[in-house]
């Protein structure tokens, strides 16, 4: 449905045992925005972006990708999971697969898309993140910021309509982070929508429409960059800036 | 005899020793795979049964449960031959253990790597066929490895209910020879024959799945 | 044939007494292979020839049926005029089967400790001697306690072998009452029940045991 947002939270709480990780979250996001989620640790950030890809499961509330609703069935998770790419803080790169067996991996298992063409979609992708020539290589053998980078391409393979990246650059040597936001940024620019769990402000700054900062399972402020950063209304993000700025 | 006739009449029983391995090997292998994925995937109550059954079979003294299945059996008008029962018996047990190697190796692998490919829109079996189970394989290899030596031993039992194997051809030549020593010593070198090469080869490749690719080396 | 419950439950008190000398086998052979392994791992760590020499000697023993074993300490040890009770002969075995792999738990549970821990003891000024009995030991033992657990188990596994012997454990007992009554289902399924039920206890206080000495290790 052309009118739907691409994802959209309704009153959702999600609970570990008697802990409280989301609490009454309200957000809707639509297609083509680019959303960067900050906060404290703890504060449930993760918790939401994998509640969409189905890799947690919300306890209550409705949460609906791109019109559909997340519901128990599997049947309703496996199909949105080809819609919705995921990028992870360590990569998880299939170290046993080369580069360009990662990228093709669920496009001739779960496509059924024949080898040859497997390649060509990978390589297109290998080559949007700027490592074609690394194709034939083991994940082990490249640096940090290009697993990340292969890590993307595998993810935009099945040409999903949501991004989600899960503080991607957290884990990778500082002269690294800049090839990888780099990748980001040019997909912004493509009009991905994008769903982004970062501590980078620079980030934020240049790319996003809108800053949603949570603390404790509340999403406490939600604006555009330049207001969150220059005027923020409550006194916990301004608690946070200011630690973040330190 | 000579050292070298009752080493050589030793070994008439390998036949026996050797089949009933490779029959074992037929019940053990397919258990181990079957119900150590089925531990690992089935979470809370739902695995009792699976631990139940695995547990019958491995923490059960080998020797009691192949004699209650060779005398038992028959009384509930199962009629089977001797080996059948001992390559059942023996390889369900192996296969028990190799259950638990299965499923820790599934277990170490970092939960990463399964969230990666259900993300990327595989089915469960598929991230268990093409991501878990490739990584894990190198984990299980040493501890099966160990076990294929313990089939092999164990196959010693066989000769209690009948079989000829290399340890009933030795007691069957000591009724002859009134040398236990030769006779003994020449059973024990029987075994030390076929299993310390595969012990020693054990140990090798061991060192070198250990070198090999694993997720933890790509941070 | 029916499974006669009534019998099965009168053996129980029969094959229930034999479990005394079960368990006490087991704690028996537990010792003897404790000591035994440690003294081969000690001798092992002496020189790097003798690093060889005992890789092979726990290599030969682990390569052999412990089957084999008995039969060969049991039956040579008369032959040279030493007439030992069958109990502790079966103990002599299985403490001498058992300590090739406790070798293995005691080098594991040494090499754990942190060299660190020899460097800060030598930076504080403690003699070596103080340093093995309050630094290391105390440390080793933790360490090698669960694996120790589940060895003792896995001995307890191995009695039954000792009926081969006319050693008076359950399965001993279990077979003695068949061959009377030429009824083999029940005592066998008796001393499998309360096998597994030892197992499973033991199984338990093994891992309990651990979980107490992990609690005050972690911070």
């Amino acid at each position: 449905m052309a009118g739907d947002p691409a994802v959209q939270f309704v009153a959702v709480d999600k609970w570990y045992g008697s802990f409280q990780v989301l609490r009454g979250i309200d957000l809707s996001v639509g297609r083509g925005e680019r959303i960067v989620i900050c906060g404290p640790s703890g504060s449930g950030k993760s918790t939401l972006i994998r509640c969409i890809n189905g890799l947690e499961r919300h306890g209550a509330g409705r949460i609906l990708v791109n019109g559909t609703e997340i519901t128990g069935q599997s049947r309703t998770i496996h199909a949105l999971r080809q819609d919705v790419g995921m990028v992870f803080q360590h990569f998880n790169l299939f170290p046993h697969l080369t580069v360009i067996g990662n990228c093709t991996l669920a496009l001739t298992k779960s496509r059924k898309i024949g080898g040859k063409e497997a390649r060509d979609i990978a390589m297109h992708y290998l080559a949007r993140v700027r490592i074609p020539e690394q194709a034939d290589k083991y994940p082990a053998q490249l640096s940090g910021g290009q697993q990340q980078r292969v890590a993307i391409a595998r993810a935009l393979c099945l040409n999903p309509k949501i991004m989600l990246f899960d503080e991607p650059t957290s884990a990778l040597d500082p002269e690294m982070i800049r090839e990888v936001l780099d990748v980001m940024v040019s997909l912004a620019q493509d009009g991905m929508t994008m769903l982004c769990v970062t501590h980078e402000m620079g980030f934020a700054k240049t790319v996003a429409d809108r800053v949603v900062f949570m603390d404790q399972g509340l999403i406490v402020e939600q604006a555009p960059p330049e207001d969150f950063f220059a005027n923020p209304r409550e006194e916990r993000s301004r608690h946070f800036l200011r630690q973040l700025l330190n | 005899m000579t050292y070298g006739q009752i080493l050589w009449g030793i070994f008439e029983g390998f036949r026996v020793t050797g089949l009933v391995t490779v029959l074992g090997l037929a019940y053990a292998i397919p258990f181990a795979f079957i119900f150590g994925i089925l531990q690992h995937i089935a979470t809370g109550w739902k695995g009792a049964p699976v631990t139940i059954f695995i547990e019958f079979w491995r923490s059960s003294p080998v020797i009691v449960l192949l004699f209650a299945f060779y005398y038992t059996l028959p009384l509930f008008g199962v009629t089977l031959s001797a080996l059948s029962v001992a390559a059942m018996v023996l390889g369900m047990n192996i296969g028990g253990y190799g259950s638990q190697a299965v499923r820790a190796a599934l277990q170490a692998l970092d939960r990463g790597q399964t969230e990666a490919g259900l993300a990327i829109g595989l089915t469960r079996s598929q991230v268990l066929a093409y991501v878990e189970l490739p990584q894990a394989i190198m984990a299980m290899v040493p501890t099966f490895m160990n076990q294929f030596i313990q089939l092999i031993k164990s196959t010693a039992l066989v000769s209690l209910i009948t079989l000829t194997d290399m340890t009933y051809r030795a007691k069957e030549i000591s009724q002859i020879v009134f040398d236990p020593v030769a006779v003994y010593s020449a059973l024990l070198l029987a075994y030390l024959i076929i299993c310390y090469p595969v012990t020693v080869m054990g140990r090798h490749i061991e060192k070198r799945v250990t070198k090999g690719r694993r997720a933890s080396d790509a941070i | 044939m029916q499974f006669d419950t009534a019998y099965a439950l009168e053996t129980v008190p029969i094959i229930l007494q034999a479990a005394g000398t079960t368990i006490g086998v087991a704690v028996a052979s537990c010792f003897g292979a404790a000591l035994l392994g440690f003294a081969w791992e000690i001798l092992r760590r002496s020189g790097r020839i003798m690093s060889y020499v005992m890789r092979f000697v726990i290599d030969c023993i682990r390569s052999t049926p412990v089957l084999a074993q008995i039969y060969f300490i049991y039956f040579v040890l008369p032959y040279y005029g030493i007439r030992l009770p069958a109990l502790l002969v079966g103990i002599l075995c299985l403490s001498f089967y058992y300590s090739g792999y406790l070798a293995e738990v005691f080098r594991a549970g040494i090499d754990m400790i942190h060299h660190g821990q020899m460097e800060a003891a030598k930076a504080l000024g403690l003699s070596r001697r103080h340093t093995i009995a309050f630094i290391i030991a105390p440390q080793m033992l933790r360490n090698i306690a669960a694996p120790l657990g589940n060895y003792f188990v896995s001995i307890l596994k191995a009695t039954p072998y000792l009926a081969v012997i006319a050693v008076p454990e359950m399965l001993g007992s279990a077979l003695d009452i068949a061959a009377e009554t030429f009824r083999y289902a029940e005592p066998l399924f008796v001393s499998a029940v309360i096998f597994l039920g030892l197992a499973f206890v033991i199984s338990q206080l093994v891992a309990q045991m651990e979980r107490r000495l992990m609690a005050s290790h972690r911070r």
